[in-house]
């Protein structure tokens, strides 16, 4: 059985729903430590004082705000706490949108929203928003801070995501693409459909495998083997001035 | 512009974009600094070396792996001849309806820029973008960014592409030891939540949510810069799950048909008061004025608002 990282009460109206929340996903990358590479030694982070130019441990460190020029505000613990609002451990469900129109940027992390106690509350929850295919929003407080949060049914339980805030989203309009220029013409944009439909394929998550951990372990081992690592030149892939012709010749070695 | 966290080609059949990659999630959080208790300077993170005792420079830094026991130590050229391709080239191998990948697997937010102006990148760019918009289609590819790969899914998104790295499959856990072993629900009361749920039902609208924690922790800092006192809120208890469950699944349907909003009906049964409207600022109150329909909202003021809400 995982184990679970919060307890608490997801409602909507009167009804009350027990949860424990688990992490959804988790990282699987090969993970390094740093090295220094003259020596072999490992690397350390250290917090240093500029003015006393020493190491300074946890228990002599605070919190500060930068409100102008090196000059802060010292915040306790408790007092960043108190911005985490009053909602304790509850989520209370104040609306509810269709699951699908959410664009995934607003996605930030999920987690599974599991039963405490294995109540009829949670399956009738899950029923629900699994049936009508909504996602219930509302505000979930979590290591004291307070997070947008979306609930729908996942799987076999009901996931719980957190969401960015609208201000938190870049807009195509805000990165300044050059305009101008041709359009594409009419023949380009069919063969690139073309070439999208020849690809076009039932998304299955196992379909795509990181191969790169495998790649990177076997370098560690042939490292390990005292074989030198070729460097290879950096394959840049030919940028052609010729559209049409590039996209002619995809379909062509596609359709072979 | 932002700062591009890659650069290399995006790849689509034959025809190659050079692209950058910049963050379509900008940060908007108040940032808070370690600082040295005695005289209140900001620390500064050093990277020492914990043989030698001596700052080690990031040209310094290689990447350490525990073989068996062993130490391998890889440079970042080395770790790049891993997947020289991937490395440099986002290579599209299918497209997907956006609807069939469910969010789990989304991670982070990124735009495709194109890398220089050149006539040829400004086409290629936009008829990517073009075709993508058309079809309603995301193209799914692979890349190596720093010392990872990411599945990434792009689209067209405003005009330009977005990229969306994604988990992979064995980085999503199982929720099958987490899920309910109890029996299915009565029909009814699932009917009734169904009725509550539609109700309660609203057009996604981003801009309706604004991050109250980032509001309420700017206004400790600025009462805490004026000396005042900060105390943490009383904490909202939980509600236990209703005796009979039927019952306040019916008191909420009832509520809410009379067009009550979820705040209401929570408070239907006479239970906790909710959240603090001292909190909120003007906007936020006259947002909840709206719902509960309250008359002559429109030239009230906060104190007005709070007064009226609280009745």
């Amino acid at each position: 059985m995982p184990r679970s990282i919060w307890n608490g009460t997801i409602t909507f109206g009167l009804a009350a729903v027990p949860i424990k929340l688990y992490s959804a996903t988790e990282s699987k990358s090969v993970s390094f430590h740093e090295v220094h590479l003259n020596d072999g030694a490992r690397v350390e982070h250290k917090r240093v004082c500029p003015k006393h130019d020493r190491e300074i441990p946890a228990e002599e460190t605070v919190k500060g705000y930068e409100v102008a020029g090196g000059k802060y505000v010292v915040l306790e613990k408790d007092e960043i706490k108190a911005a985490a609002g009053d909602r304790g451990k509850v989520i209370h469900l104040e609306e509810f949108v269709d699951a699908t129109a959410i664009d995934p940027v607003f996605f930030e992390k999920t987690y599974y929203a599991g039963p405490r106690d294995d109540s009829e509350p949670y399956r009738v929850l899950f029923e629900a928003l699994r049936r009508s295919g909504r996602a219930g929003i509302g505000r979930f407080s979590f290591h004291d801070r307070e997070y947008l949060v979306a609930a729908r049914s996942l799987e076999n339980v009901i996931g719980l995501h957190t969401m960015r805030f609208h201000d938190e989203v870049v807009t195509g309009d805000q990165l300044d693409l050059p305009g101008g220029g041709r359009k594409p013409a009419r023949r380009e944009i069919e063969m690139a459909e073309k070439l999208i439909s020849m690809l076009e394929e039932e998304f299955d998550p196992r379909d795509h495998e990181d191969s790169y951990r495998d790649s990177v372990l076997e370098l560690i081992k042939r490292k390990a083997a005292g074989e030198e690592i070729d460097l290879l030149a950096d394959v840049e892939p030919e940028h052609g001035d010729d559209l049409a012709a590039a996209l002619e010749a995809s379909l062509a070695s596609g359709s072979s | 512009m932002a700062r591009a966290l890659w650069s290399g080609s995006i790849s689509f059949g034959l025809v190659n974009v050079p692209v950058q990659l910049v963050s379509a999630a900008r940060d908007q959080d108040l940032h808070f600094h370690q600082l040295h208790a005695e005289d209140k300077r900001r620390l500064e993170q050093r990277r020492v070396c914990s043989e030698e005792d001596v700052e080690v420079s990031w040209e310094e830094v290689g990447h350490g792996y525990d073989l068996d026991g062993k130490q391998v130590v890889l440079t970042d050229e080395e770790l790049g001849a891993a997947e020289p391709r991937k490395t440099r080239t986002i290579d599209i191998d299918s497209f997907t309806p956006l609807e069939a990948i469910d969010p789990i697997y989304f991670d982070h937010p990124y735009f495709l820029v194109p890398a220089g102006d050149s006539e040829g990148t400004m086409r290629a760019y936009r008829l990517l973008v073009a075709v993508m918009d058309r079809e309603g289609q995301v193209a799914l590819g692979r890349f190596v960014m720093r010392t990872k790969e990411y599945l990434a899914a792009v689209r067209a998104r405003d005009g330009a592409l977005a990229l969306t790295t994604m988990r992979f499959a064995d980085e999503v856990r199982s929720a099958e030891q987490i899920a309910s072993q109890g029996k299915k629900p009565a029909k009814r009361a699932v009917d009734n939540a169904i009725a509550i749920i539609e109700e309660l039902s609203t057009a996604w609208e981003p801009t309706d949510y604004t991050d109250c924690y980032r509001k309420r922790l700017q206004r400790v800092v600025a009462k805490k810069r004026k000396g005042g006192k900060i105390a943490a809120p009383e904490q909202e208890r939980e509600p236990e799950p209703a005796e009979d469950l039927m019952a306040a699944l019916e008191r909420t349907l009832k509520t809410v048909r009379d067009g009550g909003g979820a705040r209401e009906a929570r408070n239907a049964g006479g239970g906790a008061s909710g959240d603090d409207l001292e909190e909120l600022n003007r906007e936020e109150l006259y947002e909840r004025a709206q719902r509960e329909d309250i008359p002559g909202r429109s030239k009230m003021g906060k104190k007005d608002l709070i007064a009226a809400l609280s009745r």
